[in-house]
């Protein structure tokens, strides 16, 4: 009997411990919230300007003159830079930071978007010529004058020769040529394009090598420059022009940066910038780790994902931080349809010759398209911190074409573009095609992503209105590469790819009919001379030739016809865009988040606040 | 002599044990499906020419068993190889081997200066409030996962700020005196060796008190008693060097477990040790840097057990007289 009040009272004090839990935890849910609109104060970033001092020619921050000293800590996520050589970075982390330590010769109006002098003083694009005017007087950290020299000799002797990480060589290769490069005088250089090739000057942002330290490296050949300026490389190693340099890299745990004390800005009273000594990144290894060490205070800085922003929206009111919203990312969701009307070695094709009709049928695309509902996706997948997307082009892109209309989910239009199609339904409302086969195909993501899954069950849902049977299989990312590189055993699938708000060249490995991610009709090497469908031969020629024309407004139009066709067409069907949103304390002074550039884009113009 | 003979044969006896572990390590990370260039593929940026050259480097376009004789070929010569982003494995493990040495060793000179004596006095104090109370504790310890430990260890630093979160130095370490290193490390320390001496504290003074209640009960510990020594004589000289042997084989697996035993600990802390990077390895499949743990795993557990079987011939007079 005592042992019956025992087991009875142990049961009970367990009860009532969990429901002491769920009641904790109620307070806590949230209604995901329509993207909260909090300004941002894109337009009123003054840009720096050119000024000339006793000989030197400076960049004068246009900010209010701030306080110098402290330090800034942000966090990147994953392993930490695999490198410190900016020819050789592979992956953003690498890239971010030797883009901290070293200048190229222009970079981007954070506001606009165009193309700005930075270690150039000035440019003039004159059809195929470009003749760049360095800056005189600017100094690398050691002391030495920045020249002519070291320009060409990163541009020939380091891109051209094909040195470290090769893609801004193959980028600039126009039918098989590289351009040249020239000095005219210590403080001039030229360069040729073997055609007009637009997107040229922006590879020009391109890190400019200090001459005296890379040519012993890239004398003494490939794989040693590989190794060369790794993350085992000495802090005292590195000589740079950007506004920071390395102090201190310690592996998995942080890299730190401190401030150049030759750099070129200058602020308004004159002083050299930037205001901050140091700039800590921690590297940690996942988001959840992140966001504790920025509700700790560990960090200054993060970017929000998800259900986050929701909860430090809500912490911000009596915190020290504020969440600001920088508008639509680069990102983008889509589904794409197998378009592959090849056979393999044996002679089978890749794809269910009946699946092929309905795949290469662009009404049957359209009524796919016209059944997604898109807005319920951004509402109950992306917590509403997203934006509906139709055109390849994401939304802060300068190349959108603004005349492609948003439109919403029209099941009625989807039916009716079906039955133009001959699909008919039988009675127990299964779509049949015009042969009498029931239409059935599978889809595909990686498993893992989980907002990829819950897209991918939403699309299912929606096709299911229409009579379609959708087989939803989630695979692992590396067999699903495979598939739809090598394979080509998959009808449908949903993937993400990051663009370029400012060069649409970038996606010329996906709209060109030989790409390698044409991912809806990928071509192996044999098949580069299969027959191509209308649309792909219009887009192979809009791509070329908007690369190839130079004025921004020519090549707009180019670019605004291929948007238009991939609208109509939808050999990939846009979702949405994710809104990139993070958090900044409040410290921190001369902060001007733009679409483009970021939160901390003026990174040197930064500075504290003593309370 | 005998000894030595001994460990030679033990030695001549891991030669084929590691040939094994490193082949079925080796298929197994080849053919999984994944693809270490997958993420290359996917990136709009990335030109063909430099997946060829990836894939030659990492000597993905020949046949497995190729790639299986150029690594153990290498391995044999001491060279580890790269890694996938073409640093040297050997350096690689360098810097973390001593972050995660440092960890291991200090929780498991905490552990065992504590669980003994603690499993001593539970034995010795049988029944008694005090063991009781240590059994419910230690209970608790051993049924608590690590890194749900971790987590909440976690949490409590950021709601209250008295310990930093994750990681081993602080971010301004480099101008620190030396006393103010000693001192943010140790602080850095005490979260995960917490949860790791929890653990480990639990199973041994279980282990030592059951060991030495078995001991306590035997007919020579009740002729000691009988013969009129004292009780502190009894369980020291008699009953604890008898009660020991066990534990020496756990020394051999504790010693195994400084390389790689704390790995899911190191994770949930950010801990800049081996666990964390062959985690990330494998995740990758980085093939060179998981085979060298691999088989840096195999050969610490083998050492570990010929230390403790060692350990057990030096104590054991018995294990000693069935060697001859």
């Amino acid at each position: 009997m005592r042992r019956v009040i025992w087991v009875i009272f142990v049961i009970l004090t367990v009860l009532l411990f969990s429901k002491a839990c769920l009641n904790a935890d109620i307070p806590d849910l949230q209604k995901p919230v329509l993207r909260p609109k909090f300004e941002t104060k894109d337009a009123d970033y003054p840009i720096q300007k050119n000024v000339t001092i006793n000989g030197v020619d400076y960049l004068e921050s246009q900010l209010p003159t701030g306080k110098f000293g402290g330090t800034f800590v942000t966090s990147t996520i994953g392993e930490g830079p695999k490198t410190f050589n900016p020819f050789n970075s592979k992956d953003n982390i690498s890239s971010t930071m030797s883009e901290i330590m070293y200048d190229g010769l222009v970079t981007t109006n954070p506001v606009t978007g165009e193309v700005i002098p930075k270690l150039a003083k000035s440019f003039t694009v004159n059809g195929c010529e470009y003749i760049i005017k360095l800056r005189k007087g600017v100094k690398w950290s050691d002391g030495k004058p920045v020249t002519a020299d070291d320009v060409v000799f990163t541009w020939q002797n380091i891109i051209f020769d094909g040195f470290g990480n090769t893609s801004t060589r193959d980028s600039v290769v126009i039918d098989g040529k590289l351009p040249a490069v020239e000095k005219i005088d210590d403080y001039t250089i030229k360069f040729i394009t073997p055609k007009p090739f637009a997107p040229f000057l922006r590879m020009l942002s391109s890190p400019i090598a200090p001459k005296h330290i890379f040519e012993p490296a890239v004398k003494r050949g490939k794989e040693y420059f590989d190794s060369f300026l790794s993350t085992t490389a000495k802090p005292e190693d590195f000589v740079t022009s950007g506004a920071f340099r390395l102090k201190e890299y310690v592996p998995a745990q942080r890299a730190v940066f401190e401030r150049n004390p030759n750099y070129y800005v200058i602020n308004k009273d004159g002083q050299k910038l930037p205001y901050l000594d140091k700039i800590v990144y921690l590297i940690v290894g996942d988001i959840n780790n992140q966001v504790l060490k920025f509700e700790g205070g560990e960090l200054d800085e993060i970017s929000l994902q998800g259900a986050n922003v929701a909860r430090f929206k809500e912490m911000e009111k009596h915190s020290n931080f504020t969440v600001f919203n920088i508008g639509p990312d680069t990102g983008t969701m889509y589904i794409a349809l197998n378009m592959n009307n090849r056979r393999d070695d044996k002679g089978n094709f890749y794809v269910n010759p009946v699946k092929q009709k309905w795949f290469q049928d662009k009404n049957f695309r359209q009524a796919i398209d016209y059944a997604i509902d898109r807005k319920n996706m951004v509402f109950n997948i992306a917590n509403g911190l997203a934006e509906p997307l139709f055109t390849p082009e994401t939304l802060n892109s300068v190349f959108l074409n603004k005349d492609l209309k948003p439109y919403e989910k029209d099941i009625n239009k989807s039916k009716e573009l079906l039955i133009k199609s001959g699909f008919s339904w039988d009675k127990a409302g299964h779509l049949i095609d015009k042969f009498g086969n029931h239409v059935e195909f599978d889809l595909y993501t990686n498993a893992g992503n989980t907002e990829r899954e819950a897209i991918g069950v939403m699309v299912k849902q929606d096709l299911e209105d229409l009579g379609m049977k959708v087989n939803f299989k989630p695979v692992e990312f590396n067999s699903l590469v495979n598939k739809l590189m090598s394979t080509f055993d998959w009808d449908m699938v949903i993937m993400g790819f990051t663009g370029s708000p400012l060069e649409p060249n970038g996606g010329k490995n996906v709209w060109l009919s030989d790409g390698t991610l044409h991912i809806f009709n990928q071509r192996l090497e044999k098949d580069l001379n299969s027959p191509r469908y209308p649309f792909e031969k219009r887009l192979d020629y809009l791509y070329t030739q908007g690369a190839l024309a130079v004025k921004f407004e020519d090549r707009k139009k180019y670019y605004d016809e291929y948007q238009a066709l991939v609208y109509d067409e939808k050999p990939l069907i846009y979702i949405y865009s994710p809104i990139r949103t993070g958090a900044l304390r409040n410290k921190f002074k001369n902060i001007y988040p733009t679409s483009l550039g970021g939160i901390t884009h003026n990174i040197e113009e930064i500075y504290i606040e003593d309370n | 002599m005998q000894i030595l003979l001994y460990i030679l044969k033990r030695i001549v006896q891991t030669i084929p044990l590691l040939i094994i572990v490193s082949l079925i390590s080796f298929f197994i990370i080849r053919l999984s499906p994944v693809d270490p260039l997958a993420e290359l593929r996917l990136n709009p940026s990335v030109s063909k020419e430099t997946l060829q050259k990836e894939s030659e480097r990492l000597g993905l376009d020949k046949p497995i068993i190729i790639q299986y004789g150029k690594w153990a070929k290498a391995f044999l010569k001491g060279d580890l190889g790269v890694t996938s982003n073409g640093e040297q494995v050997s350096s690689k493990l360098k810097e973390r081997i001593p972050n995660t040495l440092l960890l291991t060793a200090v929780v498991i000179f905490l552990s065992w200066s504590v669980g003994i004596p603690l499993g001593i006095l539970s034995a010795v104090y049988w029944k008694s409030p005090f063991d009781r109370a240590l059994t419910i504790l230690t209970s608790i310890g051993m049924a608590v996962p690590s890194f749900f430990f971790a987590v909440l260890l976690l949490i409590f630093a950021v709601k209250t700020g008295w310990f930093p979160i994750g990681g081993l130095t602080g971010s301004n370490y480099l101008e620190m005196s030396f006393g103010q290193k000693v001192l943010d490390i140790a602080h850095h320390l005490v979260l995960p060796v917490t949860v790791l001496f929890t653990l480990s504290l639990a199973g041994l003074q279980r282990q030592m008190r059951g060991n030495l209640l078995d001991v306590l009960d035997s007919d020579y510990v009740k002729f000691a008693r009988a013969k009129g020594l004292s009780e502190f004589k009894v369980i020291f000289k008699h009953a604890f060097r008898n009660a020991v042997n066990p534990l020496i084989t756990l020394l051999g697996f504790e010693f195994a477990g400084l390389l790689s035993g704390a790995a899911l600990t190191e994770y949930v802390f950010q801990y800049p040790g081996l666990g964390r990077l062959i985690l990330e390895a494998v995740l990758k499949s980085d093939i060179n840097l998981v085979m060298a743990s691999l088989m840096m795993g195999a050969v610490m557990l083998i050492v570990g057990n010929l230390i403790a079987d060692i350990l057990l011939i030096i104590t054991d007079p018995r294990i000693r007289g069935g060697q001859a």
